[in-house]
């Protein structure tokens, strides 16, 4: 049922690369996923792991030492392009960039001009993207503002960031992503920075913007437990590569790879007791001249003679479960979940 | 999975399984981990040297700027001419032409003697009598000088070769920047006159910085009323227009006095005008350093205020304090210019690069003998230099980004 | 089990500018018992950093009194020290500080970091002994003793915090207060951490006060926990009793807004209406009232003292007995990890 439906965004073996003075660093080492319309597609991972990087790939906002290889395919109303084939900050991309796909980022606080009123600034991206005058700006925006949630948005409209609180920035900042009504949202930790209560409304609002503008989304995390929440799709992502991707349902029932288990065995679950957590052993490493191997293979406790062999490739494990990771189908040595 | 053993396992990078690899393939892997552990171990100094070294304009600026201190440090030496020489027969000389081919003939560096002619405008016209080519020697022997004060010489890195000269005849000499008024050569008292003008800025910039550390580390570090005091002073010195302010401060040293006390006064009037920014720099950085964690945990680790301040608030801003200071020095060579071209400066016979551009006051001394600029080239250059280098230094200030 | 180690009275922390006067921490009182563990949770602003800052004494309380019973076996209050008692207490109370990055000088090498307060507190200790002190907290922490030559821009945000971990531990102290020593690190080495600090707990016989705004965590590390709001503390228990059966309304919604891993427990949110009423202007009576579900004409009016509801159970609410709030349910045993 799933098939059926259409793939928005498709990304072929991203690889981005940044040189540096010590050498090339390479985050993100051929990452593909794709996402369908109306679906929330979750990217998880640790910090480092690369997958704030790919995001900003999609929306070709990384810096210019970054360099980037594969292909990120667009479509929307049967006509598809190559996001990575445009210009760099050129007039189609950034025609894109905010209309069709809008970013939300992490820091609410930092992303408004504080010189500006809130309004105003949502106001400037509807009338780039719809050449609406002033006042149909206003409107629009102020609806925008009250579907998600903005009490008084009238008299909202013409405050300043500094008297917004940052849950309500936040919402802002998700009103301004919606204002034109974009196919494909990407939220970048959304939530981290924000209080737990504020955390559990702005997860609620994404949910139902999400049914009421039929739009996809991809969910950017490190915490699973918010991935639990408003996840269709889940993509565990280590050291610049995808090591799972199945259903929410299914990675949570049965993760295959032992990093996801990892991860999932380290995160204390709320009612569950004072037990001892599980911790994956060691640190990531640093993405520089990097092994041929399995990526997880110095902190993987299962790993064989085979791991030390060539990288493991995605391959589907179970139906519509892949994993990358050369003994699935043991279980052994891994935590339970 | 045991529960007491895996957290208290060392964080070793990369324990991997022995593998069947060719030795070579592991010595490259030794380099690179040491290579590794030589950054980890390198502390920030050590960090900010490795940038600034890649950087590679402020690499040349500070070559430029270590050849012109040489310069002002070696130079009697370098000079041909003393600090009071002068040939009247050269007087507005324009520079000397350096030829090498006499007769069709390669003959090394060598330069003709000049006769004075007047045109129709009855203008002085310097006209080369080409019979007799003069070479250009190194390590000639001319006037005594004193290096440092101390060791008494009378070796110059060029001179004239004048053994060929008719008797009677004033020794020639080779001047590539030309001369001025009273024919002295404008290269040697460029060189000369570096000594003040480079070195004032940078002790200058030495004292305004004492002056800052203490009297912002004060009203950053004790806060309250001390703070509001110092502030205002600050606010009320940093009020005043600059150049008014040196032209009374400069008035007011008295006239004939020695040479070396005027300099010590410039030096002196320029920083106290100088450390009112530092200062504030030096008060804000405090205020930040304080709030951090690290100090925080010194404290609560029982660590005294004064121990505070020298381990980790001082190292905490040296850095952004040399760059502020780099980037300060142009400020004050160009307060030192000005001042000097001004005439309230360095006096005659003592000489700046200021002092030099005083000629240029004239306009039709400046259409006559436009070489009389060239001064300006250099104030140019070295404040360039400054800026890049203290550009360079900026970016190197923080290794951790 | 033993006795109290700290005891916190009325304890009050205003900050004051020309203005406005904020009280972040408003007459809070509990009491920790020797080698167990306080959960402080709460939402930013409410106090909960401020509280820790108090008792390292890193700011001095306004009003109120915290008793520390110190390894002399006396008992001090740790608000009105004279500077020699100070400087002997200080040792026996150290803090972890939240952000890895900005907690260790980077400028200084790590053995530099971990031996600085032995530097301050015993000039007189000859060399070899402190380094071997050093070491020896190097290993406890898991870190290898090679790397003490290398200054914190080598390492990752987890060492980092093992370093500072390291620092707080060199003297021997009796109490660590964390001030969110597990937020700002990644989920596997949150564990990672978690765990060292309760094999530490157990090797040195260590007090925690475990400031966070991470539910979960708080679950797992804590004895008991305090949950805090607008300066005030809403609820004091074990943790257990806490987390199943709270009994004021904040604590409820609080449990409710965390996100459960497990995509089948759809959250049941209890909504939280509004923000945090801003700490210089609260509202009458209960802080809270603004913002409950179950507020009454008189929570408005008469503020809500914490009380004593069940042995051991405090909480703040004038309904507390008549609510029945929901916790969260204790996971099946067979689902808990082995």
């Amino acid at each position: 049922m799933e098939e059926q439906k259409q793939a928005i965004l498709s990304v072929e073996n991203l690889k981005i690369s940044i040189r540096m003075e010590e050498g090339v660093l390479t985050p993100v080492r051929g990452v593909s996923f794709q996402i369908r319309e109306g679906e929330t597609m979750g990217l998880v991972g640790e910090s480092g792991c690369g997958k704030s990087l790919t995001s900003k790939a999609i929306l070709g906002i990384n810096t210019a030492n970054c360099k980037t290889e594969g292909t990120i395919t667009f479509s929307i109303d049967g006509h598809s392009q190559d996001l990575l084939k445009l210009k760099h900050n050129g007039a189609e991309i950034r025609k894109i960039r905010g209309k069709d796909i809008s970013m939300i980022f992490q820091e609410p606080m930092t992303s408004f001009s504080p010189l500006f009123t809130v309004g105003s600034q949502i106001a400037e991206a509807v009338r780039i993207h719809t050449g609406k005058n002033k006042q149909e700006a206003r409107e629009l925006v102020i609806d925008t503002m009250k579907k998600v949630g903005i009490s008084n948005p009238e008299k909202r409209f013409d405050q300043y960031p500094h008297e917004f609180s940052g849950g309500m920035l936040q919402r802002s900042l998700i009103a301004m992503a919606l204002v034109c009504n974009p196919r494909l949202l990407i939220a970048d930790e959304p939530t981290t920075a924000l209080d737990v209560t504020i955390q559990a409304q702005i997860l609620e609002l994404m949910n139902q913007l999400k049914k009421d503008y039929g739009m996809s989304i991809l969910y950017i995390t490190h915490d699973l437990g918010t991935v639990a929440q408003m996840c269709d799709w889940v993509a565990v992502m280590y050291l610049g590569k995808i090591v799972e991707y199945a259903s929410v349902q299914e990675i949570f029932k049965n993760p295959l790879h032992p990093y996801t288990r990892g991860l999932m065995g380290s995160v204390h679950k709320i009612g569950s007791g004072g037990g001892r957590l599980f911790s994956i052993e060691g640190t990531v490493p640093v993405a520089m001249n990097l092994p041929d191997r399995c990526g997880f293979y110095d902190r993987c406790s299962r790993r064989e003679g085979v791991c030390g062999g060539t990288d493991p490739v995605m391959r589907e494990v179970l139906p519509n479960h892949w994993a990358a990771c050369w003994c699935a189908e043991e279980k052994e040595g891994c935590p339970n979940v | 999975m045991k529960p007491s053993a895996e957290s208290k396992r060392n964080l070793t990078e990369g324990g991997g399984v022995p593998q069947a690899v060719s030795s070579r393939k592991q010595k490259k892997e030794e380099k690179a981990r040491r290579k590794q552990e030589k950054y980890y171990t390198a502390s920030q100094w050590q960090l900010m040297w490795r940038k600034l070294l890649k950087h590679k304009l402020a690499m040349a600026s500070a070559v430029v700027l270590i050849v012109l201190y040489l310069g002002a440090a070696f130079a009697p030496f370098i000079a041909p001419q003393g600090l009071e020489d002068y040939s009247s027969s050269a007087s507005n000389m324009p520079p000397t032409q350096l030829h090498f081919v006499h007769d069709g003939e390669f003959i090394g560096p060598f330069i003709y003697r000049y006769d004075v002619e007047r045109d129709e405008m009855r203008n002085k016209v310097f006209v080369e009598d080409t019979s007799q080519p003069y070479p250009l020697k190194f390590f000639v022997h001319g006037i005594p000088y004193k290096l440092f004060g101390v060791f008494e010489s009378d070796l110059h890195l060029y001179g004239v070769d004048n053994t060929n000269l008719p008797e009677g005849q004033e020794p020639l000499q080779f001047m590539p920047f030309g001369a001025d008024q009273l024919g002295r050569d404008l290269f040697s008292r460029i060189i000369i006159g570096s000594q003040v003008s480079l070195t004032v800025p940078l002790l200058g910039t030495l004292i305004s910085f004492v002056l800052a550390l203490i009297i912002g580390g004060i009203s950053g570090y004790y806060g309250g009323w001390i703070d509001t005091v110092i502030q205002r002073i600050v606010e009320v010195l940093s009020s005043f227009p600059t150049l008014p302010l040196w032209m009374a401060l400069s008035a007011a040293i008295p006239a004939g006095i020695p040479v070396v006390q005027v300099y010590i006064w410039i030096t002196l009037i320029m920083s106290l005008m100088g450390w009112t920014g530092l200062s504030r720099t030096v008060r804000s950085q405090f205020l930040a350093l304080k709030k951090e964690d690290y100090v925080t945990a010194a404290r609560l680790a029982g660590v005294s205020d004064m121990k505070i301040i020298i381990k980790h608030l001082v190292p905490g801003f040296m850095s952004y304090l040399i760059v502020n200071l780099t980037l300060g020095i142009p400020n004050m060579i160009l307060g030192e210019t000005s001042m000097s071209f001004l005439g309230l400066g360095m006096r005659a016979p003592a000489t700046s690069w200021g002092v030099l551009l005083q000629e240029c006051q004239n306009v039709s001394n400046i259409a006559n003998c436009p070489w009389k600029l060239i001064p300006l080239i250099f104030v140019a250059i070295s404040i360039l230099a400054f800026n890049f280098l203290g550009d360079g230094l900026r970016d190197a200030a923080d290794p951790y980004k | 089990m033993s006795e109290n180690i700290l005891k916190v009275e009325g304890l009050s922390k205003v900050f004051r500018s020309k203005k406005t006067e904020i009280k972040a921490v408003n007459n809070v009182s509990f009491s920790v018992k020797q080698g167990e563990t306080v959960g402080i949770v709460g939402e930013s602003g409410c106090g909960k950093t401020t509280l820790g800052r108090c008792i390292v004494c890193a700011h001095p309380a306004s009003a109120g009194k915290m008793l520390y019973r110190a390894e002399d076996g006396n008992e001090y209050d740790l608000a009105s020290l004279d500077k020699k008692t100070m400087r002997k207490l200080r040792k026996e109370i150290q803090m972890v500080f939240q952000d890895p990055f900005s907690s260790l000088d980077p400028r200084m090498a790590v053995y530099d970091i971990i031996s600085e307060p032995l530097k301050a507190n015993f000039p007189k200790m000859p060399r070899e002994e402190m380094e071997n002190r050093v070491k020896e907290m190097a290993q406890k922490v898991g870190l290898n003793p090679s790397y003490l030559k290398r200054y914190p821009h080598a390492f990752s945000g987890g060492q980092r915090q093992r370093i500072g971990i390291a620092r707080a531990l060199v003297l021997y102290p009796r109490v660590i207060i964390c001030d969110e020593a597990v937020s700002a690190l990644d989920v596997s080495v949150q564990a990672q951490v978690v765990n060292l600090l309760k094999d530490l707990q157990r090797d040195m016989n260590l007090t925690y006060l475990f400031i966070s705004h991470d539910l979960s965590v708080v679950e797992h590390i804590s004895d008991k926990v305090g949950v805090m709001y607008l300066g005030q503390m809403v609820e004091y228990a074990e943790t257990d009793s806490l987390f199943r059966n709270p009994l004021h309304p904040y604590t409820e919604a609080l449990l409710s807004a965390v996100p459960v891993a497990d995509p089948d427990v759809k959250n049941i949110r209890i909504p939280l209406e509004g923000e945090i009423p801003n700490p210089a202007n609260p509202p009458s009576g209960c802080f809270f009232h603004t913002r409950c579900k179950y507020c009454t004409e008189r929570c408005g009016k008469e503020p809500a003292p914490l009380r004593e509801l069940e042995p051991g159970h405090f909480a703040a609410c004038h309904r507390a007995e008549e609510l029945r709030l929901s916790g969260v349910a204790r996971l099946d045993e067979n689902e808990e990890r082995a």
